[in-house]
């Protein structure tokens, strides 16, 4: 399958500072790609190189088989983009502003721009400064949306957004998915991330740590709270599996990736463990776990998760 | 039928979509012959993605509780009642089971959980009832 974009190997640096290491990230159709990660860990730079708006150092990125570098306008054309601070033009009012854009795109991008306006109940004669900060994202919404971009993406849209605007956002979302669209969306929101998301990745200082189906993310990690007979630290025997661990007292939490049953029934048999409680952690506890573990890039993390039938 | 849908609570999303299916099915909410929302619809409805609610509805399929119509979407099997009934006992003796293992492991003595379990049961079935 093809994919709708795909970065390869991509690192950016601005100066000194790398900005995005050696990233290697795809899509294919009717996913929901999230993109999690620490502000400065490289999601909108990321972001900016598939737009073709920044030149990686070395890698490729591109979208709908055409090369993120040299066909950028073209790339910017055919997908819809939300930035985190849209740029709108804020003299003219709700309409004029889908007329404006509408020059750009093939026809029936205004038919379906004044759809979405009145579904998202915006005052059309009303001049984009006069809106409120969630009016305004929703106009950039229906801006990026009323070509029926075969890719949506979304760079923060949501942040310092109201729930009702941040819940149509949502179910937009899901309605591109729905129709075999493509959303990559880069979020802190990671409740609402945990709903509609295939597959995520999460980013550290530029690194990613780790790109893989929801599902298999979920049910691959585990947390093990372990009880202990002293207070001294516990030496955990599986490093290689560990993404964080935390010591209070006599006990210890470990967030583990892949535990074997036969590593854990050797865990349940050291004089050092009293007791092994097995958790699933929640997505957030899984990116916090990322996040202030001792974990670097997985080299071997997978470049696309294996896709699922969509119905 | 409405649903509930929390990330959060330790159950797979879809695994929660199924389940509700079950017990609206089991307590007539929805009956034999009507039709489920379709993948879409349901998917914008609780803003989840649609491949998890088409997820659900296979498993809902291979259980025999919806079956597809041709060109009009999926409905409720007429098995499905009976089905229904006898899984919401099995799939609320497994959450019952988690919770009093959780009881057990903590140390609680038994007559002192089950003492609990009769307190919740009688001001729980004193409330008006809510949904799973």
């Amino acid at each position: 399958m093809k994919p709708v974009f795909a970065l390869r190997n991509v690192t950016k640096k601005f100066g000194k500072q790398i900005a995005v290491h050696n990233l290697t990230l795809e899509a294919g159709p009717g996913q929901v790609i999230a993109l999690l990660g620490d502000n400065g860990a490289g999601k909108t730079t990321a972001i900016k190189m598939l737009l073709g708006l920044l030149t990686p150092d070395s890698g490729t990125a591109e979208v709908l088989g055409m090369e993120s570098r040299r066909q950028g306008q073209e790339i910017r054309r055919r997908i819809g983009y939300v930035p985190d601070k849209p740029a709108l033009y804020e003299w003219m009012t709700v309409t004029e502003i889908g007329w404006f854009a509408a020059g750009f795109y093939p026809h029936g991008y205004l038919e379906t721009y004044a759809e979405m306006v009145r579904s998202f109940g915006l005052p059309e004669t009303k001049q984009i400064k006069h809106l409120s900060k969630g009016m305004q994202a929703k106009v950039s919404l229906a801006l990026a949306m009323a070509h029926k971009p075969e890719l949506l993406i979304l760079d923060e849209p949501t942040s310092g957004l109201d729930a009702v605007v941040r819940r149509e956002f949502l179910e937009s979302m899901v309605d591109v998915a729905a129709e075999g669209r493509t959303v990559l969306l880069a979020s802190h929101q990671i409740h609402e991330v945990e709903r509609v998301a295939d597959s995520v990745a999460i980013l550290r200082q530029s690194d990613l740590l780790t790109f893989d189906r929801l599902e298999v993310l979920k049910n691959e990690v585990a947390e093990l709270v372990l009880t202990h007979p002293t207070d001294e630290v516990f030496a955990f025997p599986f490093r290689d599996i560990q993404i964080a661990s935390r010591h209070d007292g006599r006990q210890s939490v470990h967030l583990v990736r892949g535990l074997p049953p036969s590593q854990q029934a050797e865990l349940e048999n050291l004089h050092a463990v009293v007791h092994l409680q097995v958790r699933t952690p929640s997505l957030e506890e899984i990116f916090v776990g990322y996040m202030t573990g001792s974990i670097r890039r997985r080299d071997d993390a997978p470049v696309e998760p294996q896709a699922e039938i969509t119905a | 039928m409405f649903f509930r849908i929390d990330p959060h609570n330790g159950v797979a999303i879809y695994d929660q979509i199924v389940r509700q299916v079950k017990f609206a099915v089991a307590r007539g909410v929805i009956q034999t012959g009507e039709l489920v929302p379709s993948v879409r619809e349901l998917s914008r409805q609780i803003a989840v993605n649609p491949n998890t609610v088409a997820r659900a509805y296979r498993d809902l399929q291979n259980d025999g509780v919806l079956a597809g119509v041709r060109g009009t979407g999926l409905e409720v099997t007429p098995e499905a009642a009976r089905l229904c009934e006898a899984e919401r006992s099995e799939l609320i003796r497994q959450r019952l089971d988690s919770v009093l293992r959780e009881a057990l492991q903590s140390g609680l003595a038994p007559p002192v959980i089950r003492q609990m379990v009769n307190h919740s049961l009688q001001t729980l079935s004193q409330e008006p009832g809510e949904e799973l």
